[in-house]
């Protein structure tokens, strides 16, 4: 709040001082006076639905509500009187008549309670279950404070079914007490707006319209309705039953590259569930499916790895540590700076990614590390590279008075960023969308404008150029595009004469192969002044991986190879004499220029089938699906700890929550860099005497300005300072589209993390599966002949792959999309499609049949 | 005479969110129900979500989401009429037709609501269909009454 005067005002005997413009009941809690409430939440509007929070005002009538009074100077509030408080029984009273309360009123509710634990094989009753009683029931709470022990009214069970169909979460609205906080989060704060009453009066009850599940009703499965429900009406599915947690860190999301603040809760010593922090600088209290509910399925799955394992004699046989690191060594002793490649994955953290580069260059003298980041860095590192210098703020968005999103979906990918939009477009901005096919911000779009698959970048250009080159003649742009001359006007209205613009880039549409317009318009957008790009990118910890070099072209700093500054710095430090091959790239591999000897995988499995090698090692948290000759088990982000750079710059501590014993389960699991300090130990070479992960961040903040020593993380804001920039590559210009048959359009995926799909460990996301399959028109797959779930085949030339048909209503006739995985591991259907995504082009002419025809 | 859709009735809207009520009204007015797909109409053009709009149109009484009946029955649930026993004739309404009020019937011949009052409380309980009033209502009377419009549309079917 702007205004930061403070007022004085009075509870019960105690004066206090509370900021200026708050409600009565704000200002209690802040200065630690309890008043009894059910629906009002720091981060809602005031509903005054429960009528708890009644206090007496000296000079008011009545008993006003604290949580819709404004608190005035020289107030004087009395909280707990004896009409209060029996009004407030009186209420609760009332509301526990419809809300199943035996673990409230019970007279044996406290010997009961050391029992309800109890593990049994039948179903016995031990203390009763209607609710998942964790203690975070906030009516409990009230009951305790009034002390309430029986009843004077008869109860209703109002007899809804309870609600287990979506995944992630079950509802139970018998337990409901229409407290209406999870509609205001879902309304106000997520603007989704899935939840809502229905009917009223007694039959007043929470839901979607027409009854209709929440998949179908457009729900993000944020969890943020959860986060707020005072009762045990709304709960997680996977830690419903795990009682009250032991206690929590903060940590950071290690999903995507937003980086939000998470408290991570633990019981027993394991993960028990992510909830978001209220971290105003990152993600504002919110997050996504994938760091809310992702996290226990992804590192506590039964297919985990949990031992080394080695291929001898062609025997798959249990390793101990001492022989996995011996048997590294001795296949990585003496080999050619080209016989040897380490791929890393840029969701590892800056410790590992900073610890493989030192292991390539000083261990291996050669520069073949690469990071699959490079597969979704569409226009190449040195583009990425300005894009980072400029400012990226997340927060910005909600300010904004122009929005354009291009190629933009926030439903399941990124939904902080929806989050935003939908803010700022309550404040009155405006929203222009590029998309070929609908998105989830389609209905709040002022202007949608619908192109052809795979031209946004065509119609930013348009746009680019009538805005600020005042450019007329666009017939080409709007025939490639298929956007009608009026449409674009429409759009050209909102945007033109802003003061400023907010141009979001979504992940997906940097992987066409036909992105000249799109790299060109972007670059010429983000050398105006009042243009704030923020180019969305999957990878977490990709701008950590160009900060610490795991590029064979960019050293430690992200500077460009070939700095004789730093790389006279890098040679002092390290004491050894820096390598000056051009090191294998990812993409080199892929298309079968290169064939590495020994071949290194750090939590990167970008391949369906075994790379062609001599020697194949894989480190990561999953056993890939192919051959592998010796595999290393890490630990998850649940399991160690280390730091990750946001897409804003932000250097975010990312603690591990469960410190396992070596014997149990994933406890053989070991850091990345501590694996690879030991191999290079075992190798007898020095610089390699790491105990913790603080000690290689104290190591990177030497080498590399920006990074804090450890202990000393500040999350500021942060710009990459590069000294020697790459020649810019040339994009591939515009070539003429088949008109005539189906357009192939890949597309990347965003749910991978490190090696794995994450979609094939949790189960909610399989519910969901929402990149599986070839995705098309319902009107095409009627001409196709085909129904949802049926298989196709797709053939372009000599390649053709199979997978079941999607059918949406929204998707552009005669388009075809597939999404594309950045990491094969667990994945089922979409491994038969390598051959298309091998493809040249993206998009590309194929043809499509049913299998079977 | 031109049949009049939901789509075309809404376009004379502009697309303030003052205006949902009145798009309501207007294509219950036309349709005679809401349906699901009037909603989505309103809601893209409106810019609310649809389960927003399922939410405020449940709310009042004067909306209906099934298309009605050929006939309409409304049961009088106001004071004299509960007391009489209207609760017993919407009871055995709701068997004997196999629907629950607010319905309609699958066969699309009747509809099923409840009215607060009809103003006529010397008759209660009692029953109206379509716009005629049937007065001192009982469990056998009703079962008369319910035949002679399942019977009588029966003869002008053939």
């Amino acid at each position: 709040m702007a205004n930061n005067s403070k007022i004085k005002l009075t509870f019960n005997t105690r004066e206090v001082e509370a900021p200026e413009g708050v409600t009565v009941l704000r200002a209690a809690e802040l200065n630690d006076i309890y008043i009894p409430t059910l629906c009002s939440h720091k981060d809602l509007s005031p509903f005054g639905g429960c009528r708890l929070c009644i206090v007496e005002i000296e000079g008011m009538r009545g008993y006003p509500l604290s949580c819709s009074t404004i608190a005035d100077d020289g107030m004087v509030v009395l909280t707990e009187t004896e009409a209060i408080r029996e009004i407030r029984t009186e209420l609760v009273q009332l509301i526990l008549s419809e809300h199943p309360s035996s673990c409230l009123i019970c007279k044996e509710a406290d010997e009961c309670k050391p029992f309800t634990k109890t593990v049994r094989k039948s179903g016995v009753t031990t203390g009763c279950r209607y609710c998942p009683n964790d203690g975070q029931c906030e009516l409990q709470d009230v009951v305790n404070y009034l002390g309430i022990t029986e009843l004077s009214y008869p109860v209703i069970y109002k007899e809804h079914e309870p609600e287990r169909m979506d995944p992630f979460f079950d509802r139970d609205y018998n337990l409901c007490i229409l407290c209406g906080r999870c509609i205001r989060m879902c309304q106000e704060v997520r603007g989704t707006s899935v939840l809502a009453f229905n009917f009223r009066g007694n039959k007043t009850r929470v839901g979607t319209a027409f009854g209709r599940n929440h998949i179908e009703a457009g729900c993000e499965f944020c969890g943020a309705c959860i986060n707020v429900c005072p009762t045990g009406a709304l709960a997680e599915k996977a830690s419903k039953w795990d009682g009250i947690p032991d206690g929590s860190v903060i940590a950071t999301c290690p999903y995507c590259a937003i980086g939000c603040q998470l408290e991570l809760f633990h019981k027993d010593g394991w993960f028990s569930k992510a909830v978001p922090v209220h971290d105003s600088e990152v993600n504002d209290g919110q997050a996504c499916l994938k760091g809310r509910f992702c996290m226990g399925e992804v590192s506590h799955h039964f297919e985990r790895a949990r031992k080394p394992m080695a291929r001898i004699d062609g025997y798959w046989k249990e390793q101990l540590w001492d022989e996995a690191i011996e048997k590294a060594a001795e296949k990585l002793k003496d080999l050619k700076p080209d016989e040897f490649a380490m791929l890393i994955s840029p969701d590892c953290t800056n410790e590992s990614l900073f610890t493989a580069q030192k292991f390539v260059r000083t261990v291996m003298q050669s520069n073949s590390i690469d990071s699959t980041a490079r597969s979704s860095l569409g226009g190449g590192l040195p583009f990425w590279e300005r894009m980072f210098q400029k400012p990226i703020k997340i927060q910005e968005i909600k300010k904004a008075k122009t929005i354009l999103a291009i190629g933009l979906d926030t439903r399941f990918n990124f939904s902080i960023i929806g989050v935003e939009i939908r803010k700022a477009i309550k404040a009155g901005a405006r929203l222009v969308t590029i998309n070929s096919r609908r998105s989830n911000l389609a209905q709040y779009s002022h202007c949608w404008l619908q192109v052809e698959p795979a031209t946004e970048g065509i119609m930013l250009d348009a746009l680019v150029k009538s805005l600020f080159n005042n450019a007329t003649d666009l017939k080409k742009e709007l025939k490639l595009s298929g956007v009608k001359k009026e449409k674009l006007a429409d759009a050209l209205e909102l945007l033109k004469g802003q003061d400023d613009l907010m141009v979001i880039v979504g992940p997906r549409i940097f992987s066409y192969t036909d992105n000249a317009d799109l790299i060109s318009s972007i670059t010429e957008l983000s050398k105006k002044d009042n243009v704030s790009i923020i180019p969305l990118y999957y990878g977490t910890n990709t701008r950590g991986a160009i900060d610490l070099g795991a590029f064979p072209e960019i050293l430690p700093g992200a500077v460009f190879k070939g700095d004789e500054k730093t790389t006279k710095k890098l040679e002092s430090a390290w004491k050894v004499k820096f390598p000056k091959d051009d090191g294998i790239t990812i993409d080199k591999i892929q298309a079968g220029e290169c064939r590495p000897k020994v071949l290194y995988l750090v939590g990167a499995v970008p391949f369906a089938q075994r790379p062609d090698c001599d020697y194949l090692i894989v480190q990561d948290i999953y056993e890939p699906d192919f051959d592998v000759d010796l595999y290393l088990p890490a630990t998850s982000f649940l399991e160690s700890s280390g730091t990750l750079v946001n897409m804003e710059g932000r250097v975010q501590d990312a603690p591990g929550v469960e410190k396992l014993p070596d014997s149990v389960m994933y406890g053989r699991a070991r850091p990345d860099w501590w694996i690879l300090s030991q191999i290079a130990k075992q190798l007898d070479v020095a610089g390699f005497d790491y105990e913790s992960s603080d000690n290689v961040l104290d190591e990177i903040s030497d080498l590399a300005d920006g990074f804090p020593k450890s202990g000393r993380i500040h999350r500021k804001m942060d710009t990459l300072r590069v000294e020697t920039v790459l020649p810019e590559t040339v994009p591939v210009s515009a070539k003429p589209r088949k008109k005539s048959g189906f357009l192939l359009v890949m597309q990347p995926g965003g749910y991978s993390y490190r090696g794995v799909d994450i979609t094939s460990k949790v189960e909610g996301l399989q519910i969901l599966n929402p990149e599986e399959g070839f995705h098309l028109n319902s009107e095409d797959a009627k001409e196709l002949g085909i129904t949802e779930g049926e298989k196709l085949i797709v053939t372009a030339g000599d390649k053709s792959g199979t997978a079941c048909a999607r059918i949406e209503d929204e998707i552009p006739k005669g388009a075809i999309y597939l999404f594309k995985p950045l990491a094969f591991g667990g994945l089922k259907d979409r491994c038969d499609l390598e051959q298309l995504f091998r493809l040249e082009t993206n998009p590309c002419p194929v043809e499509v049949k049913k299998v079977g025809v | 005479m031109v049949v009049k859709t939901a789509a075309s009735v809404l376009e004379k809207f502009s697309t303030r969110r003052e205006n949902l009520i009145p798009m309501l009204q207007k294509v219950q007015e036309v349709e005679g129900f809401i349906s699901p797909e009037s909603i989505k109409l309103i809601s893209d053009k409106l810019r609310i979500s649809e389960n927003e709009i399922y939410g405020v149109s449940t709310f009042y009484a004067q909306f209906r989401f099934t298309p009605p009946g050929e006939h309409s029955i409304y049961v009088c649930m106001g004071t004299a009429c509960h007391v009489k026993g209207g609760q017993q004739i919407l009871n055995m309404l709701e068997y004997e037709l196999g629907i629950k009020e607010g319905q309609t019937t699958e066969d699309g011949r009747f509809d099923l609501n409840r009215v607060a009052c009809l103003g006529c409380c010397a008759l209660a309980p009692v029953i109206k269909i379509d716009d005629k009033i049937y007065s001192q209502m009982s469990v056998l009377k009703l079962m008369d009454v319910l035949e002679k419009y399942t019977q009588s549309v029966e003869v002008t079917d053939e």
